[in-house]
């Protein structure tokens, strides 16, 4: 059972690298932004994203 | 499939199919205590100006559309970065099939980002925080989460680096340094800081924190295994072909 077949190991490119940034960015938009960011922008934010906060169980106000 | 984008875009579909669950399971089950939770915020005389009011800018019917496109879009997130943390592990569980690395890797991540963090500092709903040590609590969960990572991922490594022990003594020993990993983090982090009010009915308070326990379970255990479906048809195939041989 060792073929390479079941190696998921691949070269990364370099564009990996902004995408994971995004991803990291995008979460903390939603799950941790309180106006670091954006401001007052960030009070809608914080309220539209409110229940998904919590039940992902991110700390909250 | 062997190339990144192929893994990547499976990753963002596992994130997606696995948030969508998390988050309809948030709708059904987390929204009980929550709404509870709320009943009792709003039964507080209203001195305080300073947190936030809920219900006024978004009516519940559209945060709870938000707590369902969070769940989603959280997960199209952590999907990204899963796929390409398994494709760019050289240690990962390298030499067994996708599904069980993804599986394993979901199990960890989960345990490392949300059971431990649920243990030391578990979830609360609704009107338990103080908004003044909001920033304080993100800071110890957020560290609590890195921590925890830097456990699962030191575990591996430790694994990779003792090949030459018998496998079972293998497993032991990083099982341990595992478990003193979680016990140092656990006992270093200071506790919570903010007390549950007396008017938080316990019951809700646990029915939330376990509603929530299961929500980010769903999220990590099912991108592990919808994306261990996603690349592994590889292995379904080899084990066709390992059962007509042995036939
Ligand atoms: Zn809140």
């Amino acid at each position: 059972m060792t073929s390479p077949a079941h190696h998921l190991s691949l070269p990364i490119p370099r564009w990996a690298y902004a995408v994971a940034l995004l991803a990291l960015m995008v979460t903390w938009l939603v799950l941790q932004e309180n106006g670091i960011a954006l401001g007052h922008a960030a009070e809608s934010l914080h309220e539209f994203f409110h229940d998904g906060r919590h039940a992902l169980g991110v700390p909250c106000h | 499939m062997t190339t990144y984008t192929g893994v990547l875009l499976r990753g963002v579909g596992a994130g997606g199919i696995a948030g969508l669950l998390a988050g309809l399971f948030g709708l059904v089950v987390v929204e009980v205590p929550i709404r509870a939770a709320l009943a009792v915020e709003e039964a507080r005389p209203a001195v305080e100006s300073g947190g936030h009011d809920h219900g006024e800018m978004f009516g519940r019917g559209t945060q709870m559309v938000g707590g369902v496109l969070g769940a989603v879009i959280v997960g199209l997130a952590i999907g990204a970065l899963f796929a390409t943390a398994l494709a760019g592990s050289r240690r990962w569980f390298v030499g067994r099939p996708p599904f069980t690395r993804s599986v394993t890797l979901g199990a960890a991540v989960f345990g490392a980002a949300a059971l431990l963090p649920a243990v030391k500092y578990p979830a609360n709903p609704p009107a338990v925080g103080n908004q003044d040590t909001v920033d304080y609590r993100t800071m110890l969960y957020l560290g609590v989460i890195a921590a925890g990572l830097v456990v699962v991922y030191g575990s591996s490594y430790l694994a990779s680096r003792l090949t030459h022990l018998a496998g079972p003594v293998r497993s032991t020993v990083v099982a341990l340094a595992a478990i003193a990993g979680v016990a140092v983090i656990l006992l270093a982090f200071p506790a919570s800081p903010d007390p549950i009010p007396a008017d938080m009915p316990s019951e809700v308070l646990w029915q939330f924190r376990l509603a929530s326990l299961g929500e980010t379970a769903i999220l990590w255990l099912g991108l592990g295994v919808v994306f261990g479906l996603l690349t592994d048809p590889s292995v379904r195939q080899s084990t066709a072909r390992a059962q007509a041989l042995a036939a």
